[in-house]
């Protein structure tokens, strides 16, 4: 099971993403239970806030967006895929 | 409809604050709401200030206001002290001594610079036009590498020293994220698609003019730079982005190259970013700069009062697209230069090159 985090805007408009694998994680159930606990199915909030981060959170069919001033209860989620996650594309 | 920058909540509570050291806030805060008396009772109908006009103070003469518009900025800079919490702490106000810390004076000079720049060339005062307090956190956040305007104030992270220093080390930034405010409160373009890349184009314009206004740079002698100064010297690259050049700005091994376009040709088609609106925003950038070099001298004189017109002009919707932008931006120059001007065919010609449909 796969975790990524995309993150794109902000004022210098550079995208990266972190994907973490699960399985590989010394503790999945911890993870597991992380991201099932979030409410996938749940509306985004739709304020802009210019230049301000978004992410793109996926998680099997998943996917939600939100700026990073509506992250809310997804922040434990996002700040740890960012710390354990591997960088994809070569990017920082 | 109210627009005031500084919650009421805080104004009470600051121009409370005489006992604890804060005069300077505390009289700036009873301006502000005194001002904020005199914008709610110019917002009343016309008739019902008629029908108040016995009982409060006489209705100024049309000209009188103007002296007051035009008053200078009223800063107040704080620090997040590395928190995301915001406002923070005051650590310098208006006339206030220099700190010593420079995020906090770069962030004061900058908005100083860009308050001077819309009040001297194009006689706006201040964000709103009604001289809205302008406020300013840095220190926000640990090794935060981004700046942004939240609706209310401009906030600037430290950066990472990894990649990017502090936020306020350029001035076009600070022009950018303030010329977001001036944005929202005049077009009030959405964030989103090619609103939003407008809404982002016309930051990064006015982010160069108060670069090129404070350093009396013309069109031949500006970098036409957006954020030179903000990489390490680990990164390859002079800025964010070139107006000049789109897509020229950096091209590192960490970061990869500038991706924006210059040209319709390399419209991005993205669901990041609210649609590529830093991506997208290359194309009306790069639109401006060849109507500015045409134009020639000095590009916030006629170049950006045409763009400024065109924001402040009415003719523009919040969905308004790059073509609707284009239009408005000949209109405005026709409006101001004449039909058969060559500000007018400069313009006209800036669009064509960028491949965007001008309506006749």
């Amino acid at each position: 099971m796969k975790v990524s985090v995309t993150r794109s805007g902000g004022l210098a408009g550079l995208s990266r993403t972190w994907v973490v694998n699960v399985d590989e994680q010394p503790d999945p159930e911890a993870w597991r239970s992380l991201v099932s606990g979030l409410p996938w199915d749940s509306r985004a909030p739709s304020p802009r806030h210019p230049d301000r981060y978004v992410y793109s959170i996926r998680w099997s069919r998943y996917r939600m967006v939100l700026s990073e001033a509506d992250l809310g209860q997804w922040k434990t989620l996002v700040d740890r895929v960012r710390e354990k996650g591997e960088p994809e594309q070569g990017q920082a | 409809m109210r627009c005031s920058i500084i919650p009421p909540y805080l104004l009470d509570r600051l121009a409370a604050s005489d006992s604890q050291g804060h005069q300077k806030a505390a009289e700036a805060a009873r301006g502000s709401l005194h001002l904020e008396s005199a914008l709610d009772f110019r917002a009343i109908r016309a008739d019902e200030q008629v029908a108040r006009r016995g009982l409060l103070a006489p209705v100024p003469e049309p000209g009188a206001f103007t002296e007051r518009e035009l008053q200078g900025p009223q800063r107040t800079i704080y620090t997040a002290n590395n928190t995301e919490d915001l406002p923070g702490d005051v650590v310098r106000e208006e006339n206030g001594v220099a700190s010593g810390d420079p995020a906090i004076d770069e962030a004061y000079e900058g908005l100083g610079s860009t308050h001077e720049l819309f009040r001297e060339v194009y006689a706006r005062a201040s964000i709103d036009d009604s001289n809205l307090p302008l406020l300013g956190t840095v220190h926000f956040g640990v090794d935060y590498d981004n700046a942004f305007w939240d609706g209310e104030r401009m906030v600037f992270g430290d950066g990472d020293d990894e990649i990017f220093v502090r936020m306020t080390a350029s001035l076009s930034v600070i022009g950018h994220e303030l010329t977001h405010g001036v944005t929202q409160f005049s077009a009030g373009l959405k964030y989103e698609g090619q609103a939003g890349a407008l809404n982002e184009s016309v930051s990064d314009v006015f982010g160069v003019l108060v670069e090129q206004y404070v350093k009396g740079e013309s069109v031949d002698q500006a970098t036409w730079l957006i954020g030179a100064g903000l990489f390490t010297d680990a990164v390859q690259g002079d800025a964010l982005r070139s107006l000049k050049a789109p897509g020229t700005a950096y091209d590192d091994d960490v970061l990869g190259k500038d991706p924006q376009p210059s040209t319709m040709s390399g419209y991005v088609e993205t669901t990041e970013d609210y649609g590529g609106v830093h991506l997208n925003s290359g194309i009306p950038n790069h639109a401006f700069y060849l109507a500015a070099v045409e134009i020639g001298g000095n590009a916030w004189e006629k170049a950006g009062l045409v763009w400024y017109d065109t924001i402040t002009g009415g003719a523009l919707a919040p969905d308004s697209d790059f073509s609707d932008f284009a239009t408005a931006t000949v209109g405005a120059a026709a409006a101001r230069y004449g039909g058969e001007s060559p500000e007018r065919a400069a313009v006209l010609a800036a669009w064509d090159a960028v491949g965007i449909a001008v309506r006749p």
